[in-house]
């Protein structure tokens, strides 16, 4: 009603009836609102007034005032965080381990993926299928149960190595072998579900192309490297530009639960580091906020600059 | 993308080398898989006596249910499993209604504002506020140190939003159009027309929320205090990883008096706490074959 009374006038100022119509469209789809509005409500709640809570890096908290109440400082938070040696070390650890598992780790599934779709057993690629994407659905306190279990001294793996004489490794207990042993154990959990994206982009392919190829006399490998690759690499493109995005996290709960007293010099990232400080040392909500309003951003930054590197290069983006 | 389906002449032909070679590795992969788990679960069915002398356990001689009775019996697990299943019963509901109805909303057709809500719940998914200030948002609300802290830190997630949206879009939209005319209401549409046509996507989302709810420990670690709050995985974290000698944070809420578990009753506690998603994983794999995610990769 209101709407209609803002358009009586009908064309007399062009700003007026502009505003009215929007007025008018908004009323008409005020039951959309409605459907929207439980939805925000949950995102201004848990979403957005946490992200406002971000302020708090710029603050010194006071518990009785509270996020909104306490005195700013302006970056005073941030001076002692790059002061502080331990954070140093967990942002270096942090990308250390990170740009490893994606030079190492990326590979994997599309690896998978290919030689998923090359098996012609039908029966055996479900099983296949089915059995190396289970780990993704376990938390990583279950896969870290059953990690410790054959990596331990006295597990499965050390088991057979003694039973055949050779030396036992501490796979677990020691600073050495701690990078490596993250890369594999995480290599061991996720490469099956990766590979069910890749898969899902293999079988949008247009069939055309291979029946051509083979009528060309192609052979299977070539029709893989010249087809099946070309066809899924804005995918490859897509999981490389979220990995990048994730250089600054990722990793806190197999970290968390894998690490141990004697390996607690080399396991500790970012987001463990936030942890300790934040829940298991001196509290100070302010430093830790700094801290992961930091790591955040920086994380924003790369996802948004791989993709803007992947679209310079030619290939899609994340964002349309 | 005009033709799609399995490759015509594909599965003519003889097996060759190359067919033999990946069959072999996927194999061996296979197993490096399986192995890890098949152990576990043996050890759990063996006697503590067996297990000290051969520790590279795949059939046991003399199956026993010692360790389960006594990981009853230290009632901790089954504590854990109510938790749990309290969280699945409150949060699974409200997810679904509120990941639905916001769906069903963006799947509309252009409305003032459709972009910019859009646009906020896809920014959650690349920058967030971090633990810190969503803890003390919680313990505003006084909401930390009940399950609702849990519940509530959970229940809505952009990516299944975005897949149910893409779901809803793909639906014809002279079935709503229809309705609309016979005077339906929007809420109406979506619970009578919509829903029972999304069914395959509806049990997809389900079972997403699902396994993250079940799944879920960290924010139970920071939000909850008390040992009898705490869900299953926070149960079998403090049984398998904080009461093993060399655990670090051995500090944190769970971990009071959780020592003098036997590697039976931690293997028991790790297979008891998988079953539910051995059980539900065959119909969360179905819905992948049908390539339900295919438009999500892209949003």
């Amino acid at each position: 009603m209101k709407s209609a009374a803002l358009e009586g006038p009908g064309g007399n100022g062009k700003g007026r009836s502009k505003l009215g119509s929007l007025f008018i469209e908004i009323w008409k789809h005020r039951m959309v609102y409605t459907l929207l509005l439980p939805g925000l409500i949950w995102l201004v709640l848990f979403a957005y007034l946490p992200m406002g809570g971000l302020s708090l890096a710029f603050k010194e908290y006071k518990a009785n005032l509270g996020i909104w109440g306490s005195p700013w400082v302006g970056l005073e938070n941030f001076k002692y965080v790059f002061r502080d040696p331990a954070f140093l070390d967990s942002l270096w650890r942090t990308l250390y381990i990170n740009i490893v598992k994606l030079v190492i780790q990326f590979p994997f599934p599309i690896l998978l993926a290919l030689m998923l779709n090359e098996l012609r057993m039908r029966r055996a690629k479900k099983w296949f299928q089915t059995v190396l994407t289970f780990p993704h659905f376990l938390s990583w306190i279950i896969v870290s149960g059953v990690v410790i279990n054959v990596l331990a001294y006295d597990g499965l793996l050390n088991s057979t190595l003694m039973m055949f004489g050779l030396p036992t490794i501490n796979f677990l207990g020691s600073e050495s072998m701690f990078v490596p042993m993250i890369i594999f154990t995480d290599i061991w959990k996720s490469t099956g579900w990766g590979a069910i994206i890749y898969l899902a982009a293999i079988s949008g392919i247009d069939q055309d192309q291979y029946e051509s190829a083979e009528i060309d006399g192609a052979s299977r490998m070539q029709q893989m490297f010249r087809i099946t690759l070309p066809n899924i690499l804005p995918t490859v493109t897509i999981m490389f530009i979220l990995s990048v995005g994730g250089l600054m996290s990722s990793g806190f709960d197999q970290i968390f639960n894998l690490a141990n007293a004697a390996t607690k010099n080399v396991s500790e990232v970012l987001d463990v580091y936030i942890y300790r400080i934040t829940f298991q040392s001196a509290t100070d909500f302010s430093f830790s906020t700094a801290v992961s309003l930091f790591r955040s951003l920086v994380n924003m930054a790369l996802l948004l600059l791989a993709d803007r590197v992947a679209k310079m290069m030619g290939g899609d983006g994340l964002f349309r | 993308m005009s033709k799609k389906g399995k490759r015509s002449g594909f599965r003519k032909g003889k097996m060759t080398a190359l067919d033999y070679f990946i069959f072999a590795v996927l194999l061996v992969v296979g197993f490096m898989i399986l192995i890890p788990f098949w152990n576990v679960i043996m050890i759990s069915f063996s006697t503590q006596k067996e297990y000290a002398e051969n520790p590279l356990m795949l059939f046991p001689r003399n199956p026993t249910l010692a360790s389960y009775k006594a990981l009853f019996a230290d009632g901790s697990i089954l504590v854990g499993y109510w938790n749990t299943f309290k969280l699945l019963i409150v949060g699974l509901p409200l997810s679904l209604f509120l990941t639905s109805s916001m769906a069903y909303g963006l799947s509309r057709a252009k409305f003032p504002g459709k972009k910019i809500i859009f646009f906020l719940v896809l920014f959650t998914m690349i920058f967030n506020g971090g633990i810190v200030p969503l803890y003390l948002v919680m313990k505003s609300m006084h909401l930390t140190g009940t399950l609702w802290s849990v519940i509530f830190a959970g229940s809505f997630s952009a990516f299944n939003m975005i897949l149910m949206m893409n779901y809803f879009q793909s639906l014809p939209e002279s079935l709503m159009e229809s309705a609309r005319l016979d005077g339906a209401g929007e809420w109406r549409i979506m619970l009578t027309v919509v829903l029972p046509l999304a069914a395959p996507i509806m049990a997809t989302i389900t079972l997403f929320y699902g396994v993250a709810y079940w799944n879920s420990w960290y924010d139970a670690m920071i939000f909850l205090r008390k040992a009898d709050q705490l869900p299953l995985q926070n149960v079998l974290r403090a049984i398998i990883v904080e009461s093993s000698t060399n655990a670090s944070n051995a500090a944190s809420v769970d971990s009071v008096g959780k020592q003098g578990f036997s590697t039976g009753m931690k293997m028991a506690a790790v297979f008891v706490t998988m079953v539910p998603i051995m059980c539900f994983f065959p119909m969360l794999q179905k819905h992948f074959a049908k390539g339900v995610l295919t438009g999500a990769i892209k949003t």
